[in-house]
Order: structure tokens, then C-alpha cells, then sequence
């Protein structure tokens, strides 16, 4: 369980090693017979796994810290949890709307060690991105999915990783999860468990499917059977940065031009400059549509589901990449046009078995800003950083924009996901010309 | 009706049979003392003593002292040369923690990714698991609860500590018994044997004396927890004034069976974590708070018969991976191994009604060649309480419909094997601490232990409740007794 540091980072040793794989469960034998309906909105994100990482900086505390303590810890978290330790099954035989059946199966988790402290980690994953999925074991759901674990758990040295089943709820939930896992470390006993999600199925007037639209925010994908994986051919590349808070605002001011008084919020800032950055390198009108993710913050209640995030649709006639910047950030602002209802019907229309996918039908951008990664407290100690992605995007890409702990809080760690031949010029357009223009 | 009434009938001559012959000694008294009362009665109380004295008087002296010494004599031989009875103070059983359970789901994906080359072997454990009897709380060790499983010798040990000095510590907890003034120690563990032995491992952690005796009975298979209490008894019976420590287990992680032969993988299946300490006492002064007396130990052993010796073996798979491999005639031999087993116990146990009934039965169909069916006695009549090894389902139904037992006379096996699986040789205690835990035992009532095990063996246990068993706070049950009885169905949907 400790981070042990090599003098010789040759390749030729490996970065993670000592892997034990094992499982975890509910403490507590849940009722027979307990089912959890995913809504329609969850069905929709069934192929996206949320991936997250925290990283706790080495301290003494952290010594006492031992695998049974972890493991013991889990299994009284999970009474509260024991939905995720569940397994899909399908309502008829054959594709029928899949329900979790509260089996208590268990979440799988890896203990490893690393041969880099988090120093060293965090150095090498500014050069490659690609590093950071090594400290993440997850498999998707399937082959057969009544036997496939849901959540996966990494315990390496200080880093916690977490694979997550979008279809479970989202980036909220995530949070509060592993977050309830710190508490119940630090001896707080497990809460109620959230509400069970219970499926109505709603009568839909016979003449409305053939009114219906399909919703810009999805795209069919190959039918993918009980593996829930979608059969995306491009190959995707990630880049990561940190804005800070003084980066920020030379940036925020840009953006709002002459409204120096009403700003534009960070979030959108950011939303605005990057697309007109990948628009730059998009061919066709693709780039007049992006898909924008947020948390609806008046929703608190805490269910297995992804209700609480809003969805919608910025669409322009002009072209992006001539369009003003504060224009642009105007229509992120106020132009958007909320897909909820129209994805729920259609999911609905087509019974719940349909394949796909949200996260990358065009540019899409997450935002994860009211999350709380950093309320995570172990031993005392909240994490120096945190990192969240999403799993299983279409070939439009995603940006996603995420609280840090540096500057208070006020400055933003952007991971961008775009196809590897997009990325590396967005990669060089945004160091040369946006970030530094705004040191 | 009349059917009805006739067996009601018979009911009744059955019993008035049974009181009669119980009580033989007492009736024939009757005979005797009445005239001998009536005569008392007749001539008065004065002339009895003036008779009395007038006997007393025409004896002599010496004789009279030489007589009643040598009748003092006799009974101080008899009662010095009779054991000295054996007693249980009290046990303790392992009750392992939550994050050590395994739930169906959770052993069916672990199995599918083991042996994931051999799905027909996965499916073969699913079925055995539906049927098996068992719950979702049983338990297994650490090391058997990674994907792969990883069944080192550290991980052993780790177990071994992990069951053996938790039980202990309840032990000492609810005893007072202080580790220092043990002075028989008994281990039996029948898989896992290292060196230095599992009882040196006890007195190393708790500083034992240097002159306890100590023993580690290994390789005898689930019934050597009986054969533990026979060792102890016998050793109780040489060395007076002292007591027994007993620890029955049986350490899991090195017997995971990692190859695909099916007939070693019913054990993966089955075996679960277990473990209980027993402390035995002949001293005076344990008497008064001690639970149990133990009444008979009877040990029956089969291994001179081939099938019986093969029933159960420890072999290498063709691919060289060890398990044990149970034989499809495991079940008549253990109905073979009962049926010794019960001849010789009859005779200790049964009231003389059951025994004269037997010898009946069997003149009848060996002398006179009668065509009447072989009289099994009933061992209703001589036990109040049955715990019989969880060895699995199929062993408590055979016993169940041999001995003509009720579903009420099995639910304290049919139980542990639920929520504990099968512990081997621990699980006759985790059936003893369910009936304690229902408030079912009382004093004087009759315990039978009997367990069965690879030899092949037959092992039974009396016990006599010493004193009324008030439920414990910290037993194995307490957390979980209200839920049962469960009705466990044939086949579980997994």
C-alpha cells in the first residue's frame, strides 16, 4: 500500500505492479427480489463510463492506512450503495428493457502499487494522458451483462481510481459515492440508501411517434448486443491543462468584450474559445452544433439516475470560426435549447432498447464545475488533485471542464478528447495562441 | 375411522409397553415392599424395636465391624475406580467478519472468470450451489477471495490466526480461563499442517506453560472433532484436576481446488470458513457452571473396507493440480458407517423398552426367520437434541429418513449449513450454539453429536445439559438467530 519511488524510470520496469484483484459487496444481504429500473435518460448513456482519479499527496497519516482497513470500510459503505453492486439482466429474453437486479454480485476492486510517487506521476502525466488510465482497471459492461460489474475501484498507493457505468447516474452521484467511502473511512456510519429508481412507463398517444424528432444530442451507433461497448473506429487522443485564476479572467474578459460589467461565466468562456478553436479544424458543418452538459443544481436529491443533468443543443447558421467571440458566447449563454424531454420521449418511443451514444455525437462540453471531487477527505487529507473523464465518445469529441483545488477553486483543469489527428493541432493552437496570449 | 383408531390404539399400547419396561425395576419392587409394608403395619412400631434390638443383640461384635468395613471398603474402590465424569464449561465458535462473505452472485463471476476456459465446468458449480443448501452469508478466507485465488502458505497461516485466536479470545472471554493454566491443548486441523504445528502456534501467541501437553491431530478428516474430545477425555480420565482446550477447524485457503475434474470441485463449492474452541474440565469446581456432561463417545471406523477407504481421497487431477475427490458411493457408505455406528451407541443410550423391542425384531428374524422388516430403535426416545455435521444436504436428508427424525430434529443442521456452510469438524458446535441460541435447551436434556468423515468414520458424541443455557450475547448466532428458521428451497434461482 505504499507508494515506493524508483531511482531508474526505465520503461523496461513497470509503472503499475503487484496487482490483486478481488471484490467487494454490501456488508448487509440485500432483500430478494430488490430491482433498480433505469429511466430512459439513463438508458441512453448505457455505453458511457465515467472514469475518474483522485490523487492524495503522501503523508504520514496515509502509513497506518492498510488494505483490510479499505476493504472492511467498503463493504459497510456499499449497505448503502448496494445498487451498484447489482447486475443488468433484460425484462424478456430477447432485447427486452434491461432492469439492475440487486444481487449483491459486488464491485470488482484492484489494489496495485506504482513505482512513481505523485510528484513524479503528475510530471509524467503532463506529457502523456494516456498514463493516467493505467491507475483505472475497467471493463465494460458484458459480454453477458448479467454478470458484469458496474463500478471498479483502484487502491494504488495514494491514487484512487474509479470506473463508473454512466447508466448507474452521473458525474454527482459519482462524486458523492466515493465521497461517502471517505467519511465511512473516517468512522461515520453509512447513510439511507438513495431511492431506488422506479420506471413508469408513460402512454404515449398513438400519432406521436411519427411526430417525433430524433434529438440532435444522440447518434445510433452499431447494435451492440449485451457488451456495452460502442464500435467507435476513430481513434481518440486526450490533452489535459490547467487554467489558473488569473489565466481565467484575461480569458473571461476577452470573451465578454464589451460587457466587462456582466461577465461570462467561466464555463462558457471556455465553451466559447475552444469551439472556436476545434471549428477551425473541423471540416463541413459539424462544427455548428455542440452538445452541452451541465448540472441542474436545483435538483438535489440524490437517486441512481442521470436526471439531474441537463442537456442541450447550441446550434448556429454562420460559421464558427468567423463568428465574433462574445457572440458565440452569448449563444452558449442563452441559445441553448434543452433536449431532456425530447430524449426521454424518444428513448421511450423506441422501448428502452435502443444503442446510443451522448458523449461525442458532436463537440461536447461538460461541465463538472459543481462536483465536489475535492470535499473527499482521507485521513484528514483531501486530495491535491482530481480527474474526471467520460469513456466511449463519438468522434465529435469532448471538453470537459473540472473544479481544481489550486487558486481556491477559481481556476479550471480542461481535459479535451477529440480524434488524434484533430487533437494535435487544437493542442498547438491553444498553447501558442490562447493560453499564452492570456499570460 | 377405524384405521384412525387403530393406530391410536396402538399409540397407546405402545406407550403403556414403554413405561413398563422403563420402569421394570420399580414395578417389581412393588412385590416386594408391599408385604413387607403391610407386615410393618400390622405389628406396631414397639415390638419392631423390641425385634430389631433383640437381632442386634445376638450378634457379635466383630464380625458386625468386619461386615460393615468391608462394605465401606467396596463402595470407596467403586466409586475411585469410576472416571471422573468429563465436563464442558463452555465453546466458543468463529463468527466471521462481513467483508468476508460470499454471496452467490459474487462466487458464480468469480468461478466464470477463473474458468473461463471451461464453461461447463462453471455450470456445473452453479448447479451444485442451487442445490446445495447453503445461504448467502457464508464465508471464505482472504486469499481464496482473489481473482485468481492465491493460496500461499503465508495466506494459510493468516486464516489460521485469523479463526483460531478469535474463537480463543471469546473462549477466554466467556470462561475467565487465564491461557496459563491450560493444561491439555488439542488441535485438530485436518488440511493444513505446517511446522511448527498449529497448537505450537496457540502457545506461542499465548505464553502457555511449558509443560502443557499438547497435541495436533492432522489428516482425519471432518469428524476429528469428535476424536479431539475422545483424546481429551481420556486424557481428562488420567491427569485429575485439570482441563482441555479443543480447537476444531479446518483451514480452507491450501485446499482450493484449481483444476476442472468435477468431482474435486464440489468442495470449492461447499467448504467455508469455521472454527470453535472447547474447553473441557474434571475439576470440582467447574462442576456447578459447566454446561454440558459428556455422557459416551462412541468411534466407528470403516477404513478396512476399500470402498470406504476411497470414498473420500485427496488425489492429483491429470493435470497435476491436487484436490479431494468425492466418490458417487459416499452416501451408502455413510448410511453403512451409521449403521455401525448406532450398534454399538444403541445398547449405551436407548431405554430398555427401545432395546428389548430391537432384540425382539432381530430374534425374530434371525432365529425364527420371520419376514419382518429390521426394527430401526427410535433415537427419539433416548436424545432430546441432534446435530448432526453439515456435511452437506444430502447427508442431513439420509440421516433425517434413517433415524426417522422431524424437520424440528434437523433444523439446527439444516441451519449452520445455511448460514455457515460447511465448516468440517466445527460445524456439530455451530449446530449446538443454534439450539442454545433458540432457548431450546434445558437441563437434563440429551445432545448426540455425530459427525462423519473421510476414513471412512462414523463419530458420535452424548452430552447431558448440565444447567439451563441461557442464550449468549456474543455467540455466533446473535446478530441473525431472529430471521431463522428459513425455509430453504430445493433448488435456488441464481
Amino acid at each position: 500500500m505504499t507508494i515506493e519511488s524508483s531511482s531508474s524510470s526505465s520503461t523496461l520496469e513497470p509503472l503499475i505492479y503487484n496487482v490483486k484483484l478481488s471484490s467487494v459487496g454490501p456488508g448487509e444481504m440485500t432483500r430478494p427480489d430488490t430491482i433498480h429500473e433505469p429511466t430512459s435518460i439513463d438508458l441512453a448513456m448505457k455505453l458511457h463510463y465515467l472514469k475518474g482519479v483522485y490523487y492524495f499527496k503522501s503523508h504520514e497519516a496515509f502509513a497506518s492506512i492498510t488494505i483490510v482497513q479499505i476493504k472492511e470500510a467498503m463493504f459497510r459503505w456499499l449497505c448503502q450503495f448496494y445498487v451498484i453492486c447489482g447486475r443488468f439482466r433484460r425484462f424478456s429474453e430477447d432485447s427486452g428493457r434491461p432492469y439492475l437486479k440487486c444481487n449483491d454480485c459486488g464491485a470488482r476492486l484492484m489494489e496495485a502499487e506504482c513505482a512513481k510517487t505523485i510528484e513524479e506521476w503528475l510530471e509524467l502525466l503532463s506529457d502523456d494522458d494516456s498514463l493516467e488510465k493505467k491507475l483505472i482497471f475497467g471493463q465494460p459492461i458484458g459480454p453477458q451483462i448479467e454478470y458484469s460489474p458496474n463500478v471498479y475501484l483502484q487502491c494504488g498507493g495514494i491514487s484512487l481510481g474509479l470506473s463508473w457505468a454512466h447508466v448507474l447516474g452521473d458525474v454527482h452521484l459519482a462524486s458523492f459515492f466515493i465521497n461517502t467511502w471517505g467519511k465511512i473511512m473516517a468512522g461515520h456510519k453509512p447513510g439511507s440508501p438513495p431511492v431506488l429508481a422506479q420506471y413508469t412507463k408513460e402512454e404515449t398517444p398513438p400519432g406521436q411517434k411519427r411526430t417525433l424528432n430524433e434529438p440532435l444530442s444522440i447518434k445510433w451507433v452499431d447494435p451492440v448486443g449485451d457488451q456495452w461497448v460502442p464500435s467507435l473506429t476513430t481513434k481518440m487522443e486526450s490533452f489535459s491543462f490547467h487554467i489558473s485564476a488569473t489565466q481565467l479572467g484575461r480569458l473571461q474578459s476577452k470573451v465578454s468584450g464589451s460587457k466587462k460589467s456582466d461577465p461570462v461565466p467561466p464555463f462558457e468562456s471556455l465553451c466559447a474559445i475552444i469551439w472556436q478553436c476545434v471549428a477551425k479544424f473541423k471540416t463541413g458543418t459539424e462544427s455548428n452544433v455542440v452538445t452541452i452538459v451541465k448540472h441542474d443544481s436545483c435538483k438535489k436529491n440524490k437517486k441512481f439516475d442521470n436526471e439531474n443533468q441537463v442537456i442541450s443543443i447550441v446550434k448556429t447558421k454562420c460559421s464558427v470560426v468567423e463568428s465574433d467571440i462574445e457572440e458565440l458566447a452569448t449563444l452558449v449563454m442563452k441559445g441553448d435549447i434543452h433536449e431532456h424531454e425530447k430524449l426521454k420521449n424518444w428513448v421511450e418511443s423506441e422501448k428502452g432498447a435502443l444503442d446510443v451514444i451522448v458523449y461525442g455525437v458532436n463537440l461536447t462540453f461538460v461541465s463538472f464545475e459543481q462536483a465536489a471531487f475535492y470535499e473527499l477527505e482521507l485521513k484528514g487529507q483531501n486530495p491535491v488533485h482530481a480527474s474526471y473523464w467520460v469513456d466511449g465518445i463519438g468522434d465529435g469529441g469532448a471538453v470537459f471542464v473540472l473544479p481544481t483545488s489550486k487558486d481556491d477553486g477559481k481556476g479550471r483543469f480542461v481535459t479535451i478528447t477529440l480524434p488524434e489527428k484533430e487533437l494535435i493541432k487544437v493542442k498547438h493552437e491553444l498553447k501558442e495562441n490562447v493560453l499564452q496570449a492570456s499570460e | 375411522m377405524s384405521h384412525s383408531s387403530n393406530s391410536v390404539k396402538l399409540k397407546y399400547l405402545k406407550l403403556g409397553y414403554q413405561n413398563i419396561v422403563n420402569n421394570i425395576l420399580y414395578i417389581l419392587l412393588i412385590p416386594i415392599m408391599a408385604p413387607v409394608t403391610l407386615q410393618i403395619f400390622r405389628t406396631g412400631h414397639n415390638d419392631i424395636i423390641n425385634e430389631i434390638s433383640h437381632f442386634l443383640g445376638h450378634l457379635n461384635l466383630l464380625p458386625l465391624l468386619t461386615f460393615s468395613f468391608l462394605i465401606i471398603f467396596f463402595f470407596a474402590l467403586y466409586f475411585m475406580s469410576k472416571p471422573c465424569s468429563v465436563y464442558l464449561v463452555d465453546y466458543a465458535c468463529y463468527k466471521p467478519p462481513v467483508d468476508l462473505k460470499v454471496p452467490f452472485s459474487g462466487f458464480m463471476k468469480h468461478s466464470k472468470i477463473i474458468l473461463k476456459d471451461d464453461p461447463k465446468a462453471v455450470e456445473f458449480q452453479m448447479r451444485i450451489l442451487e442445490r446445495s443448501g447453503l445461504g448467502e452469508e457464508t464465508s471464505l478466507p482472504p486469499a481464496l477471495r482473489l481473482i485468481p485465488p492465491n493460496p500461499t502458505l503465508e495466506a494459510s497461516r493468516l486464516e489460521a490466526e485469523l479463526v483460531i485466536f478469535s474463537a480463543l479470545d471469546s473462549l477466554f472471554r466467556n470462561t475467565g480461563l487465564e491461557p496459563r493454566d491450560i493444561d491439555i491443548l488439542i488441535v485438530n486441523c485436518s488440511l493444513f499442517s505446517p511446522i511448527p504445528s498449529l497448537s505450537a502456534m496457540i502457545e506461542n501467541k499465548y505464553k502457555v506453560r511449558s509443560d502443557i501437553r499438547s497435541f495436533n491431530l492432522s489428516g482425519m478428516g471432518c469428524s476429528a472433532g469428535l476424536i479431539s474430545i475422545d483424546l481429551a477425555r481420556d486424557l481428562l480420565q488420567s491427569h485429575p484436576n485439570s482441563n482441555a482446550v479443543v480447537i476444531s477447524t479446518e483451514i480452507i485457503t491450501p485446499n482450493y481446488y484449481q483444476g476442472k475434474e468435477r468431482a474435486m470441485l464440489l468442495p470449492n463449492c461447499l467448504f467455508r470458513m469455521g472454527g470453535a474452541a472447547i474447553l473441557l474440565s474434571n475439576k470440582r469446581r467447574d462442576r456447578a457452571r459447566a454446561k454440558y456432561r459428556l455422557g459416551h463417545v462412541v468411534r466407528t471406523h470403516l477404513g478396512g473396507d476399500d470402498k470406504a477407504y476411497r470414498c473420500v481421497y485427496e488425489e492429483q487431477d491429470p493435470q497435476g493440480k491436487t484436490g479431494i475427490s468425492l466418490s458417487k458411493d459416499l452416501m451408502a457408505i455413510a448410511a453403512g458407517a451409521l449403521k455401525s455406528n448406532i450398534t454399538t451407541l444403541g445398547p449405551l443410550v436407548l431405554p430398555a423398552s427401545e432395546q428389548l423391542h430391537f432384540l425382539f425384531s432381530l430374534l425374530g428374524r434371525k432365529i425364527f426367520n420371520l419376514k419382518w422388516k429390521p426394527y430401526i430403535p427410535d433415537f427419539k426416545q433416548a436424545f432430546k437434541h441432534f446435530c448432526i455435521h453439515a456435511g452437506g444436504r444430502a447427508v442431513i436428508d439420509e440421516l433425517e429418513k434413517n433415524l426417522q427424525l422431524s424437520a424440528e430434529h434437523v433444523e439446527a443442521s439444516r441451519m449452520t449449513l445455511h448460514r455457515f456452510g460447511n465448516t468440517s469438524s466445527s460445524s456439530i458446535w455451530y449446530e449446538l450454539s443454534y439450539i442454545e441460541a433458540k432457548g431450546r435447551m434445558k437441563k437434563g436434556d440429551r445432545v448426540w453429536q455425530i459427525a462423519f468423515g473421510s476414513g471412512f468414520k462414523c463419530n458420535s458424541a452424548v452430552w447431558i445439559c448440565n444447567a439451563a443455557v441461557k442464550p449468549k450475547a456474543n455467540g455466533a448466532w446473535n446478530d441473525c438467530i431472529e430471521r431463522y428458521p428459513v425455509h430453504i428451497p430445493e433448488i435456488v434461482k441464481l
